[in-house]
């Protein structure tokens, strides 16, 4: 008899495309968050706040209540949620633009507030969806569309390092930074976003995961050439870890 | 017919309590009545007042620039709403806190009353001039009982500080036995 | 002291405090906000009193949070609300949009000020535009209710919570600066209408049924389409259901005072005082300012000769009741930018000068 070894989690929809672009690291973060919540048992008493951007299409691929917030809004959103509902496991899932641009304030004010949420940050240094415009996270002197000789502080200032800010905050239970460019690094994201739901459920504040993540088709590279330039690029300056952890 | 009421002064007179408690009277005298409360843009020490308006009907204007009662607890305010004063109305001005007009209206009635010191020595609380200026009102309109504004004072005196009643009281009456001749 | 509000018992109370109290008498059962005067007493009651009542009450780190909150809270089928005025009303018109395009119960009070732009605290109806039209994109409508008094601050409010649920759309109860601050005495009843049942939609998580999504992101044109013909479909339904408006003296009047809020208070003792002059003179006031009173309005304009509309504005109403009576009689525009209201005494002159050719 045969032994199952690998099956699609009941929280992701059965027989859907996926949308994302080829090496886009977006759907192994989908497939790792839908992972989290079956195992967590959390399927049928989850509601999600989506953004906008490249993750406004995870309610496609997610086989859970959502709602898709305005762009930036979706942390206030999830606070509508979670307190009209405390019962309920509320999580967001948005990308560096969302996060830590338009909805920075949302975003650093459900921390501050210690809101019993989890939020997850897809950083992939660019707007992706409007075809790869500077965003909040862009790299020194990374090309983009509105970048063309590269981000130079003169002109764009600093990127934003998102996980270190979050975990400044008290109301914060739990901020990680984490990569998908490794089977290894996989493991690790996995473990970081299970955490950041399970100080949501233990009810002890904010906790929040920053997924550093490949976007091929605005960096104009195969996926292995992208997940090098995680690597090598990205991981130097937006450095992994664990930034805070009230639990350890 | 609608009678029109100001009561005027610095913030911290106590002006805006003292229309709350005689709107609250005029409630309890099944009157139609309305407040309206009106802040300079400091929100401390500047000039403030209220509106009150009384009506056996519907009241309709809020805000007018004339009334039928005026009181007046300082000079600013004594110079401000003097022209206010509908023909054959009243305003009470606190005398402590303002001079005595030198060019005064033949149309209206002046009633000069030593409110703050009255407060001060017969009440021993400056902060008592608002309602002893109420007690005066009454006796000067006859259109609100001592008893209605005594009344009032449960409306709107919070339950912690309900301690405060029999002084409030006193001062309603002591108003109200102003010797207005001697004006 | 805010009165305790006990059913039945007349009491002295702020049009803002009136609005709060009805609004928990009305099951809301969250509140989100950020203080702008003249309507920060709506917060500064909810903060006590929700949490008294194990209710949700939150500060917003920002109006646009606020609405996005009442949007997640309502999402979930809670009664929940916000409140807000003028130039931050301006803040939350891109979540009204959402709001109107996710179907959702969303009830917002809106106290208005002076403007544009950060203007001044006095009363104003400069937010008539604002409320009706709305500066969100796209095709929606918000159901639009302007009490006139204080009384009617809490009628208003139990009604927009039963309006919101009952079409899933956002409603705001559109008063100014005058109503917010002002006191009236006032009865309380118990929320008259019945509960909507939001099983049928409501996000709770997908127990026993598959996932719901509520979304507005619309790629395919034709999909969009339908989308916007039921929603207008919707609104149809509003327009002939919901209308409200009051009269007075219209029946035999040759010329009526349309105003709406507080305005229609002077406007009213001015009508009184044209009469004892012998002066036909009727007043017209739309309650939901949408759905507009346009019929009732063009069937008047049959029998008038001239209307005359009134606002704490630039006459911002006055395109609405030219749509409405369609060229049949002259409408004309008394207004004043911002403060007071326009004093009865300048109204009946207004009035009698106007009269003059009719």
């Amino acid at each position: 008899m045969a032994t199952q070894v690998f099956s699609i989690p009941k929280s992701l929809k059965k027989d859907v495309k996926y949308s994302f672009c080829p090496g886009c690291d977006h759907g192994v973060a989908v497939r790792l968050v839908a992972e989290c919540l079956d195992e967590l048992g959390l399927k049928e008493n989850t509601i999600t706040a989506t953004s906008i951007g490249c993750s406004v299409g995870l309610y496609d691929f997610i086989d859970i209540d959502a709602i898709e917030a305005p762009h930036g809004r979706a942390l206030a959103v999830a606070t509508g949620v979670k307190r009209a509902n405390p019962d309920k496991f509320v999580f967001t899932y948005q990308g560096d633009g969302d996060f830590a641009s338009i909805g920075w304030a949302e975003s650093m004010h459900s921390a501050f507030r210690g809101e019993k949420l989890s939020a997850i940050c897809i950083n992939n240094t660019t707007y992706g969806m409007t075809g790869g415009q500077l965003g909040p996270t862009t790299l020194l002197g990374q090309v983009t569309t509105t970048s063309p000789t590269g981000r130079n502080i003169e002109y764009y200032g600093y990127p934003v390092k998102i996980a270190e800010h979050i975990a400044l905050s008290e109301g914060t239970a739990f901020s990680a930074r984490v990569s998908l460019d490794s089977v290894a690094n996989i493991r690790k994201a996995k473990a970081a976003i299970k955490k950041a739901f399970e100080v949501q459920m233990k009810g002890l504040g904010f906790g929040f995961v920053e997924i550093l993540s490949s976007c091929p088709t605005n960096w104009r590279m195969s996926p292995q050439q992208a997940h090098e330039r995680v690597r090598n690029e990205m991981m130097p300056i937006y450095k992994l870890g664990v930034y805070k952890d009230i639990t350890a | 017919m609608e009678k029109d009421f100001i009561i005027a002064g610095f913030g911290g007179q106590g002006v805006l309590l003292a229309g709350e408690v005689l709107a609250n009277a005029f409630m309890l005298d099944d009157k139609k009545v309305t407040w309206y409360p009106c802040y300079g843009a400091e929100m401390r020490g500047g000039t403030v007042n209220c509106g009150i308006v009384m009506s056996e009907e519907e009241v309709s204007s809020v805000q007018k620039s004339k009334a039928d009662f005026i009181i007046v607890l300082n000079q600013a305010s004594f110079d401000k709403y003097a022209s206010w004063v509908r023909k054959g109305g009243y305003i009470i001005v606190n005398s402590s806190l303002a001079k005595k007009s030198d060019n005064q209206r033949d149309d209206i009635n002046y009633i000069y009353v030593p409110i703050t010191e009255v407060a001060q020595e017969k009440l021993g609380n400056i902060k008592m001039s608002n309602i002893y200026a109420l007690g005066v009102l009454a006796k000067v309109s006859k259109l609100v009982s001592v008893e209605s504004l005594e009344k009032a004072l449960y409306n709107v005196i919070p339950p912690h500080r309900k301690h405060l009643i029999p002084k409030n009281t006193e001062a309603l009456k002591l108003g109200y036995e102003y010797d207005l001749l001697k004006v | 002291m805010v009165a305790e509000c006990v059913t039945g018992k007349k009491v002295l109370m702020k049009g803002n405090y009136a609005i709060a109290n009805a609004a928990i008498k009305a099951g809301c059962q969250c509140y989100f906000g950020y203080p702008i005067t003249p309507q920060s007493e709506i917060g500064e009651f909810m903060s006590g009193k929700m949490q008294e009542l194990g209710r949700a009450y939150v500060s917003a780190e920002s109006e646009l949070a606020a609405i996005n909150m009442v949007i997640g809270a309502v999402s979930t089928g809670v009664k929940a609300m916000s409140s807000s005025s003028s130039c931050a009303i301006s803040l939350m018109q891109e979540a009204l949009s959402y709001a109107t395009a996710d179907q959702l119960p969303v009830v917002l009070v809106s106290v208005m000020r002076g403007g544009p732009g950060l203007g001044n605290i006095y009363p104003s109806q400069g937010d008539y535009n604002q409320a009706t039209i709305g500066g969100g994109n796209g095709d929606y409508k918000l159901i639009v209710l302007a009490p006139s008094t204080v009384q009617e601050c809490i009628d208003l409010t139990y009604k927009a919570f039963y309006l919101a649920f009952k079409y899933k759309n956002p409603t705001m109860i559109l008063a100014d600066g005058l109503l917010g601050q002002m006191m009236e005495p006032v009865e309380f009843y118990d929320y008259p209408y019945p509960e909507i049942d939001t099983t049928s939609w409501a996000l709770s998580g997908a127990k026993d049924r598959s996932a719901r999504v509520i979304r507005s992101y619309a790629p395919l044109e034709e999909n969009q389409c339908v989308f916007l013909d039921n929603l207008f479909k919707k609104y149809e339904l509003i327009e002939q259901n919901e209308v409200e408006y009051e009269e007075y003296m219209v029946d035999d009047a040759d010329f009526v005072v349309v105003a709406f809020g507080s305005m229609f208070r002077n406007v009213k003792s001015a009508v009184k005082l044209c009469r004892e002059k012998g002066l036909k003179v009727g007043a017209f006031r739309p309650i939901t300012l949408y759905p507009f009173p346009s019929e009732r309005l063009n069937s008047l304009a049959d029998k008038v000769k001239k209307i005359l509309v009134t606002e704490i504005n630039m006459g911002q109403m006055v395109r609405d009741v030219r749509l409405a009576v369609n060229g049949k009689v002259p409408v004309l525009f008394k207004g004043k930018g911002v403060g007071a209201m326009i004093d009865v005494e300048t109204l009946v002159e207004e009035i009698e000068k106007q009269m003059g050719g009719v």
